[in-house]
């Protein structure tokens, strides 16, 4: 354990869990997803940050969407995200995700994924490189630190406004709103 | 000597009367023809040992205002002639209410090509077990594979139109 971060742990352990325990959620959005096996295998060993993949998202706390987002995968994300305990963090990767990339004029790629769900980082390039994704963890750290890695508090409080979103592109959803209309956003946080 | 592609071509040319036949390679036949004949045409390349189709694909001639489209057949042998021969068998289509039978009773992996094609250009596949969507999630007016479909009027209509969460918050 590094010793100038033990004040750190003796006054939030909770917080310095999250940070070294990340578990990513593997679901494979798109060619994204080819930087991943190398990550987290000897090469660039994802693991020496605290970051493993796990299968399902009861178990996860780490969104990784790689790659483009079409209109059939944004259900899943959506149900993916939803099924994740909370604190969980999202991040895309790739630049498809941020605006569409390649795709920006594509009849069937969602443009803009932090309409549909709350994101809390980025990784820009095309295809970023192993080395992106341990510096997207490490920027993470640093952002649960101070708090700002808040993407699942602000999916309560505008719980709504996201399902609007959803519901604009996909249709009615055939699962209930996973949060209520009644309880407010501070009532939520007391929950919490 | 002649080779197999030119042999094929006089044995079709012998047994349907309306096709054109074209040897446009040395390994590759072009067939054309009506979209009433392209099963039998079909089933006869099948008897004659081009058993694998390989893909359907539909070319989209806005100015002729035709879908083509095109079966491409190879053949499982090892024979040395037909290994390398690809066969195409182009036939037109009007764009308006698109509709020809369907080819699964000759190639049974039809199947899946002929439901893209439907979703995708629109053509109704007559005598097919089920056109069910395949790909696509929402309802398109025009079929989005189609020349006429305007993909950056549609991300303009459907994508750019939903607002960021913020600015909703903002005007509320």
């Amino acid at each position: 354990m590094d010793r100038n971060n033990l004040g750190k742990w003796l006054k939030s352990p909770g917080k310095m869990g999250q940070k070294y325990s990340l578990h990513a959620l593997y679901f494979c959005t798109g060619c994204g997803i080819i930087e991943i096996p190398p990550s987290i295998t000897t090469r660039w060993d994802a693991e020496r940050f605290g970051v493993i993949p796990v299968a399902t998202p009861r178990q996860a706390n780490l969104f990784l969407i790689t790659g483009y987002v079409s209109v059939k995968t944004l259900r899943y994300i959506i149900r993916s995200y939803e099924q994740m305990p909370e604190p969980k963090f999202t991040v895309g990767f790739g630049s498809c995700p941020i605006n569409g990339g390649m795709y920006w004029d594509s009849y069937n790629t969602i443009k803009h994924l932090d309409k549909y769900i709350p994101v809390d980082g980025w990784i820009a390039g095309c295809m970023p490189r192993p080395e992106a994704v341990f510096v997207a963890v490490t920027h993470l750290w640093t952002l649960i630190d101070k708090g700002m890695a808040d993407g699942y508090n602000k999916y309560r409080a505008n719980y709504q406004y996201y399902r609007e979103n959803q519901e604009k592109i996909l249709g009615k959803l055939e699962w209930p709103p996973l949060f209520s209309k009644n309880i407010k956003h501070e009532e939520y946080r007391t929950i919490a | 000597m002649k080779n197999t592609g030119q042999l094929l071509k006089e044995k079709l040319l012998l047994s349907f009367e309306d096709i054109q036949a074209e040897v446009s390679d040395e390994h590759r036949l072009t067939v054309n023809c009506r979209k009433d004949t392209v099963i039998t045409v079909l089933s006869f390349l099948n008897n004659s040992g081009y058993d694998h189709l390989a893909l359907i694909s539909c070319v989209d001639w806005i100015k002729d205002n035709v879908l083509e489209l095109v079966y491409i057949l190879t053949a499982y042998a090892e024979d040395k002639g037909k290994a390398k021969m690809n066969i195409l068998v182009k036939t037109r289509i009007t764009r308006e209410k698109p509709g020809l039978h369907t080819v699964i009773p000759v190639f049974e992996n039809a199947e899946p090509y002929e439901r893209e094609l439907h979703e995708l250009y629109g053509i109704h596949f007559m005598g097919h077990p089920r056109l069910t969507p395949l790909f696509l999630e929402r309802e398109y007016k025009i079929p989005p594979f189609r020349k006429d479909f305007d993909t950056r009027k549609y991300v303009q209509e459907v994508f750019d139109q939903i607002p960021f969460v913020e600015d909703k918050k903002a005007e509320k």
